[in-house]
């Protein structure tokens, strides 16, 4: 899994910059669809990435401080073109959308009290739900199939993540922090267990 | 204002939280304390993250442009995009620790987690707004398109805007 961000694929500094500011300037909605964006446009359509590679950028960007985002645009730049795709990626990214923000800042305040803004933003997130849905599913898929493929215990166990993790954050309203662990704990078991099993 | 205390509690709130509305609870304290934002503001912030383009924790950005003009949303910016570049120090010791199956064990179970965690929270503040069927709808629609790979995130965005104008009217 090693290889996954650490392979230099070439691509020029300007086509990087060009990817990642076209997410920048167009992903409203947040997370869920930049994310959806960034699926979409490296795994999907430029074939730079794989969905295992995706997951496991996911991973090490999730133990990072700071916007996770940010850390997952910094591997996939740092993997495509080197230390300096890196920063032309989280320039790409940001320097649109933190300009639209600023934009929106000044202009926000004199129609949001207008129904229609009311309404569009209401129906707008009903849709930032469903498509943070297949995201996030497109995120665990590589990892369920690696369990299912493995037997019914490990399956059981990574599933047993998702609904340990519903659980503890729904009834007992445990920190995230603790989520985190508890899920890394059972992955870890869950790991060390289909490869012994393996040999 | 004094830029570099404001600069300091930004980059201290990033840096010690994770994810879009990480840093919300440590700013909250700080800036109402020093009394550089009101309720209002921190709303109207969360707000305009929400519907502008890019990652949730532009909402920060927002808050420095609401509260410090363009210098505090251009020191905002800065404060964002440093701590993430912790994720090449990750990095390194991951690539050190990737040959033992618990190291991808303990990723594997973090991204299941963060997964399903987003889906909890959002799904969340989506019932806390009671919800029609209309809305529930166009959730299901949206998952839809987006899991058909056949229509953009911001082509499903327009047409549910669109729709929720057209249904509830202006």
């Amino acid at each position: 899994m090693v290889d996954a961000i650490n392979v230099n694929k070439k691509i020029s500094f300007y086509r990087l910059f060009y990817h990642w500011a076209y997410i920048g300037a167009v992903s409203f909605g947040g997370g869920a669809v930049v994310q959806f964006m960034i699926q979409d446009k490296f795994i999907y359509k430029l074939h730079l990435l794989t969905e295992e590679e995706y997951t496991e950028i996911i991973g090490v960007g999730q133990i990072t401080p700071g916007i996770n985002i940010l850390a997952y645009t910094i591997l996939i730049g740092q993997r495509l073109a080197g230390w300096r795709g890196s920063i032309v990626s989280v320039l790409g990214l940001i320097l649109p959308s933190a300009a639209i923000t600023v934009a929106l800042s000044s202009v926000y305040i004199l129609f949001s009290d207008l129904p229609a803004v009311q309404h569009a933003l209401r129906t707008a997130f009903a849709a930032i739900l469903g498509i943070s849905l297949v995201t996030n599913w497109r995120n665990m898929k590589p990892i369920l199939r690696k369990g299912q493929q493995a037997g019914i215990i490990p399956i059981g166990l990574l599933l047993s993540i998702v609904l340990v993790t519903a659980i503890l954050y729904q009834f007992l309203h445990v920190g995230v922090v603790w989520l985190y662990a508890v899920g890394a704990f059972i992955g870890a078991l869950t790991y060390i267990f289909m490869e012994k099993n393996k040999k | 204002m004094n830029w570099l205390l404001f600069f300091v509690i930004l980059f201290k709130a990033v840096i010690l939280s994770t994810g879009g509305f990480g840093p919300l609870p440590m700013l909250h304290a700080d800036f109402i304390e020093q009394a550089w934002a009101t309720e209002k503001q921190f709303a109207e912030a969360l707000a305009i993250g929400q519907i502008a383009p890019g990652p949730n924790g532009l909402w920060v950005v927002s808050l420095g442009k609401l509260t410090g003009g363009f210098y505090g949303a251009v020191l905002a910016g800065i404060a964002l995009v440093l701590p993430p570049f912790l994720v090449l120090i990750t990095k390194h010791f991951y690539q050190k620790l990737s040959k033992y199956p618990a190291t991808n064990g303990f990723l594997a179970g973090v991204v299941l987690v963060v997964s399903s965690f987003s889906i909890l929270v959002l799904g969340d503040i989506f019932l806390q707004d009671s919800p029609d069927v209309f809305l529930v709808l166009v959730c299901l629609f949206s998952a839809a398109l987006a899991a058909s790979r056949k229509c953009s995130a911001n082509r499903i965005l327009v047409f549910s805007i669109v729709a929720g104008i057209l249904f509830y009217g202006a």
